[in-house]
């Protein structure tokens, strides 16, 4: 093999999912099929980080104007300041979005806790969020974090935090999907949904 | 109750067994063989098949054949008249459950779908050891009840270990320890709740089983011994308390990690009053009120695995064993070196089938 081939296989194999027979298969595909493919392909990603970077205020992602990133729900006019959510990761952020039912915006934490892996309280960026919120005039809080233990603990982390500040906080439900047959629900889930059921 | 039987068992690459296929009755299927010839492979084997696990080791590539890349267990299980086809292969790094062809959920799921229970001469550490086995048996009672009862032991024991960690590396005043410790609470009332519901099912059903088989005169009183403080609040106050304590010693003092299921003979504490005999007459009726509480929440009478009983147990006490299981009519797989003692043909005409076990090699009798 080449050692360009092989240099490239190696670098697509660091994608996550992407293990070196996938990575190769790109490249030999990227070599073989259309020639504008690769070159449009190479072109996006030279200037990937030159024109998208985190959000300065949210963390989404967001194009780079004059050295600042700010993302489309930071800039959508519309959007009720005064409500904020609050994620563990972009892909969280990007789910809440694809259901179109927040009408306010967001805040990615980056990382839960998880003292397990070393994260702690220090190391969430709480300030930012308590600035955001003061700045902003935030009313309500909506933790989206995961139904997991480290989601649970930093949602509780972050009620105890931001309790003094006058914000309503709230934490997303847990249930039984929409559409979906009962009888499919893992135990786990049917149980939360038993657990935070509402009066009719 | 509904009937569940192992109809046919095939093996392949397991320990020291030859490739095997056999077809097992529904009531007691006895196999008889000198030592070391591979019958308590062929339990171990089937608690695979029902589990995914071994009763014998954590390591579970030990149960892969000497030489072999692969073991593999199949059998077709019959329930309620309706079979299933379950298999468990295992090779490095791999363990593959499969039901009818399909995966399930997940191996917790796989594992309570077909309930055994097994008794074997490393089962006596139930009675003679630390709480945690006791604790898992009353997990998995629970589990037969209520499924969702993984996902609250998975959180606690997760939740634990962050506290800990939370401690050791960061300190008594770190800002998130109160966070750890609601979720302590919040997951541990839940597991209490759970495991107080199961000990109050098995309790009665070990002393009226140990009454059945355990010696003349002796009573067995059973009890659920909590590991904390009733209540979320004083449960909350004693791990505050304890912050500086548990730092230290590198452990929680209180919680559903200590819980334990007290047994006490004629008022005293097995542990350490008891005899072998005993004991064992112990750990036989934990297992038989095991029997008879997943029955009860399932509705299907689980196959039970008997290693060795004979050498065991003594003459009287083997007949009053088989006497009590004859009256419960589930599937029976049992070992033994000596078939002569097992005389359970009269209880149950027409119920009993005979194999021999030579090295690796399983026959009909």
């Amino acid at each position: 093999m080449s050692p360009k081939v092989r240099r490239l296989v190696k670098l697509l194999a660091r994608l996550p999912g992407v293990g070196e027979k996938t990575a190769q298969r790109y490249v030999l595909w990227l070599l073989t099929s259309e020639e504008s493919l690769s070159r449009e392909l190479g072109d996006e990603l030279s200037r990937l980080r030159d024109e998208l970077g985190p959000c300065e205020r949210c963390g989404n992602v967001g194009e780079i104007h004059e050295g600042r990133a700010l993302c489309d729900v930071c800039t959508d006019g519309k959007r009720d300041a005064k409500l904020l959510c609050v994620v563990a990761r972009v892909h969280d952020l990007m789910a809440i979005e694809r259901a179109g039912a927040m009408r306010g915006r967001y805040f990615v934490l980056g990382k839960l806790l998880s003292p397990l892996e070393g994260i702690g309280p220090e190391d969430l960026p709480l300030d930012r969020l308590v600035a955001r919120i003061r700045e902003d005039g935030v009313t309500e809080v909506i933790v989206a974090t995961p139904p997991s233990v480290d989601g649970e603990a930093t949602a509780l982390l972050l009620k105890r935090e931001l309790g003094p500040l006058g914000v309503a906080v709230s934490r997303i439900a847990s249930g039984v999907p929409h559409g979906g047959d009962l009888e499919f629900a893992d135990p786990i889930t049917m149980g939360r949904a038993l657990a935070g059921r509402q009066r009719l | 109750m509904h009937q569940l039987a192992i109809e046919s068992l095939t093996a392949r690459g397991f320990r020291n067994l030859e490739p095997l296929e056999i077809s097992l009755g529904p009531g007691f299927n006895v196999f008889a063989g000198d030592n070391g010839q591979g019958k308590t492979n062929l339990l171990e084997a089937v608690y695979l098949l029902a589990t995914s696990r071994s009763f014998r080791t954590g390591r579970l590539l030990e149960l892969v054949a000497h030489g072999q890349e692969a073991a593999a267990v199949r059998a077709a299980v019959v329930e309620e008249g309706i079979r299933r086809e379950q298999s468990v292969g295992l090779r490095r790094g791999l363990r593959a459950a499969r039901i009818d062809g399909k995966r399930p959920a997940s191996l917790a799921a796989y594992a309570v779908n077909t309930p055994v229970v097994a008794f074997h001469p490393g089962s006596v550490t139930l009675s003679t050891g630390s709480g945690a086995e006791r604790r898992r048996v009353l997990d998995r009672i629970a589990l037969y009840r209520e499924p969702g009862v993984l996902g609250a032991v998975e959180a606690y024991a997760k939740a634990l270990r962050s506290r800990q960690r939370v401690l050791e590396q960061r300190g008594e005043h770190s800002r998130d320890l109160d966070d750890w410790e609601d979720l302590l609470v919040r997951h541990g009332q839940a597991l209490r709740a759970h495991r107080e519901a199961a000990a109050a099912e098995l309790g009665p059903a070990v002393e009226a089983a140990f009454l059945a088989i355990g010696p003349e005169g002796s009573e067995l009183a059973v009890r659920y011994a909590p590991g904390g403080p009733a209540g979320e609040e004083a449960f909350r106050a004693a791990l505050v308390r304890d912050r500086a304590r548990d730092q230290a010693r590198r452990s929680a003092s209180v919680g559903p990690h200590r819980d334990d299921l007290v047994l006490e003979l004629n008022a005293r504490p097995v542990r350490g009053v008891a005899s072998q005999g005993q004991h064992r007459a112990v750990v036989l009726a934990l297992h038989l009120a095991e029997i008879d509480v997943v029955a009860r929440a399932r509705s299907v009478r689980p196959i039970l695995l008997l290693d060795d009983v004979s050498s065991e147990l003594d003459r009287g006490r083997t007949d009053a064993l088989l006497r009590a299981l004859s009256n419960r009519s589930g599937q029976v797989l049992l070992t033994t070196t000596r078939p002569e003692l097992m005389e359970i043909g009269r209880l149950r005409e027409g119920s009993r089938r005979d194999f021999r076990v030579i090295a690796g090699q399983i026959a009909v009798a």
